[in-house]
């Protein structure tokens, strides 16, 4: 398994299903290959192991790097051949992803020419570290700076990258440096990746670089798990910088993940919005596999039981604030619903995320305020603001169970979002979901729920006065969100579906290996040819035949006509 | 569910040409595309999803996303204004820029003082306590600050090591090896710039108070180097329009530290050795140049053979006492009789121009100007 800013530390990203995933899959042995992505993720350490998982390398991705090692001429013009034929791809004015006009046959994986090129520059490159060691050295050396800018220049480049300069030159090849880390680690040999049977990536992009490598040298069959894609998230986080190193950067980050989907053998989109994404990106339909990420149910199933708990004038929006939350398009639908509905509540809980976050949820506040003056039942009683800021964790909401639980209605207002992680929590407590239609939320959704578009206050109010107005269509509609939740979003379902996919790896690309006797020499014979005749050849019902043999015969009625 | 064509009035669906609108909503995001799949990422930041691109009259936002790139005017495409330089810098910088090359300078003068002041065992004291100060102040400096480098630390042992050696040589060197010539030394020094073995403060004094001129240089040469950098087009550009700033760095740190020496012979009533210190920090400061920038080889190899040409040439002084080893010091002492600077200026010129050469061959090429990668 190969993680990035993942698994085995405490902070990173998305580590929980892929502990979930070891711990769920006991009889398979696990060795983890994780990079850290920053110095404090390092020093946080990491979480507990379980015992299936054999052994943990890790390698940064960040600070600098060099072992030393100057090349000599030989290699030094090996790596300009290789890294002048990379950076000529990148800047060839070809669309790396543009979709083939010929509808692409099973079998058949259509492959441009550009395409090889790159593969084969990466090999070379990749090959080069093998050998001489000192790839991060060479990949920030003039000899770099220099082939990427006669590759700008050359005739046939972009026009945008024709126009690069020197910083910009810099940035790339500080940037390419960084990508191809990987290629400069030890994990190839017999005893590292050669060894394993199946290569899972828990991304894509530079993370499963080292797969796409041990593919390559040792034929490792890879698999690959995506619940963002890679060069989404690229293309959103890199909006200042200058267009050339965009361009370059953009189509090397574009062939990189078309490069991993041909060679990958199964892809594992989270969602139908990754799918999408990978189906552009040229990943060939036959070897994606949706797999939804799985959770917990149990800490849900006492609130979903019983949805009578809930206080039927009160509407919840769990989650981190954040801009993307869009919390102040929500606090004006919650304006115009106390028009219709003066009762409501609004309790909005979970902390800010990140010190833009906490500046937006002061914002949010001060807005609540503003709109929505204290009111008191009495005239002698204390009062209350309608809208409540709250944090998860503390005694009065302990758990998030608790926080649908307070609920009637869960409500998103976000305009950026993947996988809706809250509002599948709240179809496990059996709550209805009023949300925005962005990102996977329709997907997990599914009928289950109201969905209005983003960035539409009055939309919202409306879908949410009629969930309050009709208690028996809220109960309906939860006790349909809890059933499709457990159905499809269990952690038990995504562990089931990995297993069934490891193991289909395993049938269908079994890694040919050389049987050695007790001397270390190669044994002859050791395993018989039949063996590699897929199916059993023993049983002669079962043989497989070849796709013309098999196809019905056309009737002659129809060649006449 | 409800239904999305009647809850998002947004756009009329009977408009003629609805992409155009959602063209010039997203015009910024449109024109800084470099290709249609930003634009489809941009899109999708912006809510706009599949059944949205649906009234668009299209299959998916991928395809919307290529028919507003295909649509949007590129052809008068402005290039980027250069990015705005970096602030000068906060407080601490500012400290270490100013203040912190100032202290070794001043820690120096401030033993000299005390030497002169002083006699016997507190002169000894202070002379122990002034280059531990000297020294700790020099490791401030040379860690924070313009001067500091991002290299290794084991380089950065070694190349200390030759630089006190070379130091030394300056401050006791030539009185060694004019009163080994003589058949000396008989005793250790005792501190002054007479006796049998002289101590040579002012070149010492000089080099300490060049600290800061090196420091603001060295910075002086980063800042406009990288504002090269984002002024040329070409790395051919790049390289012509540093040199001259290279060699304007070199002469200005050299005057300034003639100056220093000639100020602080005057002061300290000392013969000025003008070779020698010039050529020595030369030597110093295009060594710490090009570590700053990241090439330690060179400077270690530069330094480790000069230290290795002055240590032999002291040492062959003393062999020639050997019976039937007299003509080993030969070439030594016709040098020394020519100039008793000689030796020093000689090792550590050739250094300093050899390093002179290299560093205007790395120094003017473009990756030697990375910024360094901002810690995460």
């Amino acid at each position: 398994m190969l993680t990035e800013g993942g698994y085995p530390y405490v902070d990173g990203e998305g580590w929980l299903w892929c502990d979930r995933l070891v711990r769920g899959l006991g009889h398979h042995e696990f060795d983890v290959y994780a990079f850290s992505s920053s110095e404090a993720q390092e020093q946080a350490g990491w979480v507990p192991l379980p015992p299936q998982v054999g052994r943990v390398r890790t390698a940064p991705l960040w600070g600098a790097w060099g072992d030393g090692v100057v090349y000599g001429r030989r290699a030094r013009r090996r790596f300009s051949e290789h890294y002048g034929e990379l950076a000529a791809v990148l800047c060839a004015a070809t669309d790396p992803l543009a979709p083939d006009s010929r509808p692409a046959r099973p079998g058949t994986p259509r492959v441009s020419a550009e395409a090889d090129r790159f593969a084969t520059a990466l090999h070379g490159l990749a090959e080069l570290a093998r050998d001489e060691g000192g790839l991060q050295s060479a990949l920030r050396s003039e000899t770099a700076v220099r082939a990427l800018e006669r590759a700008c220049r050359a005739p046939g480049a972009l026009r945008t990258t024709r126009e690069a300069r020197v910083p910009d030159l810099l940035a790339v090849a500080a940037h390419l440096e960084r990508a191809l880390r990987p290629l400069s680690l030890d994990w190839y040999e017999e005893d590292g990746l050669g060894a394993v049977d199946v290569c899972h990536a828990a991304a894509g992009g530079v993370t499963a670089l080292p797969g796409l490598l041990a593919h390559h040298f040792s034929g490792v069959p890879l698999l690959v798990t995506e619940y963002g894609v890679r060069l989404r998230t690229y293309y959103l986080t890199r909006p200042d910088s200058p267009p050339a190193v965009r361009a370059l950067l953009a189509a090397f980050h574009g062939r990189l993940a078309a490069e991993i989907y041909r060679r990958a053998a199964f892809i594992t989109p989270g969602n139908t919005h990754a799918r999408r994404w990978q189906e552009r990106c040229g990943a060939d339909r036959a070897k994606l596999r949706t797999v939804y990420p799985g959770m917990d149910a149990a800490p849900f199933a006492e609130v979903g039981e019983a949805p009578e708990s809930a206080d039927p004038h009160t509407l919840v929006w769990v989650g981190h604030v954040q801009p993307a939350k869009d919390l102040v398009s929500l606090l004006h639908a919650f304006a115009e619903i106390r028009k219709e509905e003066p009762k409501t509540r609004l309790r909005i809980i979970g902390g800010p995320c990140g010190p833009e976050g906490a500046a937006y949820l002061g914002h949010c506040r001060a807005l609540a305020a503003q709109l929505f003056p204290d009111e008191a039942e009495s005239p002698h009683s204390v009062g209350d603001n309608p809208v409540s800021f709250e944090e998860l964790g503390g005694p009065e909401l302990p758990t998030p169970a608790d926080a649908y639980g307070r609920g009637a209605v869960t409500v998103s207002s976000s305009v950026v979002e993947g996988f809706p992680v809250g509002l599948v929590e709240a179809m496990f407590c059996g709550r209805a979901t009023v949300s925005t239609d962005v990102g996977a939320v329709v997907e997990a959704i599914g009928g289950t729920g109201l969905v209005v578009p983003p960035r539409n206050p009055r939309a919202l109010a409306e879908a949410c006065v009629s969930l309050l107005r009709d208690p028996e269509r809220r109960a309906r509609l939860g006790a349909a969100a809890r059933a499709r939740a457990l159905e499809l979003f269990t952690a038990d379902q995504s562990i089931a579906a990995f297993h069934g996919i490891y193991l289909e790896i395993v049938a269908r690309t079994p890694v040919h290996r050389l049987l050695l006797d007790a001397t270390g020499d190669p044994l002859p014979f050791a395993t018989p040819a039949e063996a590699h005749v897929p199916g059993h050849w023993t049983d002669r019902t079962s043989r497989v035949l070849p796709g013309w043999a098999m196809d019905a015969p056309v009737p002659a009625t129809e060649t006449a006509r | 569910m409800t239904d999305l064509g009647e809850l998002n009035r947004g756009t009329p669906p009977g408009a003629a040409d609805p992409v155009k609108a959602l063209l010039h909503r997203h015009r910024d995001l449109c024109e800084r595309a470099v290709d249609p799949l930003e634009i489809a990422a941009g899109l999708e930041a912006h809510g706009i999803t599949d059944r949205i691109a649906a009234r668009f009259r299209h299959r998916d936002v991928f395809s919307l996303a290529e028919e507003l790139y295909a649509r949007v005017p590129r052809a008068g495409e402005t290039p980027q204004p250069a990015p705005t330089e970096p602030p000068p810098g906060t407080g601490t910088d500012r400290t270490a820029l100013i203040l912190l090359p100032v202290l070794p300078g001043a820690l120096c003068a401030a033993t000299v003082i005390a030497l002169r002041q002083t006699h016997g065992q507190t002169g000894l004291y202070a002379a122990v306590a002034g280059v531990l100060a000297v020294t700790l102040a020099l490791r401030a400096a040379l860690r924070r600050g313009p001067l500091s480098s991002l290299g290794p630390t084991r380089s950065r042992t070694a190349t200390a090591s030759r630089t006190c050696w070379l130091i030394g040589y300056a401050l006791l060197g030539n009185g060694l090896l004019g009163t080994a010539i003589t058949g000396g030394p008989d005793g250790l020094p005792n501190g002054t710039a007479e006796g049998d073995w002289p101590l040579t403060v002012a070149p010492v004094l000089a080099l300490a108070l060049s600290c800061a001129p090196a420091a603001w240089t060295v910075r002086l040469f980063t800042v406009h180097a990288r504002r090269r950098l984002r002024s040329s087009r070409g790395l051919e550009d790049l390289a012509a329009s540093v040199r001259p700033v290279l060699l304007g760095t070199f002469a200005l740190y050299l005057t300034a530290l003639a100056t220093l020496l000639t100020a602080s012979s005057a002061l300290l009533d000392e013969p000025s050795a003008h070779a020698e210190t010039l050529t020595l920090g030369a030597l110093l400061f295009l060594a710490r140049l090009l570590t700053v920038h990241g090439f330690t080889h060179a400077p270690k190899v530069i330094l480790t053979l000069t230290v290795a040409a002055q240590a032999t040439a002291l040492a062959t002084v003393f062999a020639a006492r050997l019976p039937g080893c007299a003509p080993v010091d030969a070439p030594v002492e016709t040098l020394t009789a020519w100039d008793p600077a000689a030796l020093p200026a000689l090792t550590c010129g050739a250094a300093a121009l050899t390093l002179l050469i290299h560093a205007s061959r790395t120094l003017t090429r473009a990756s030697a100007h990375i910024p360094p990668e901002q810690p995460r």
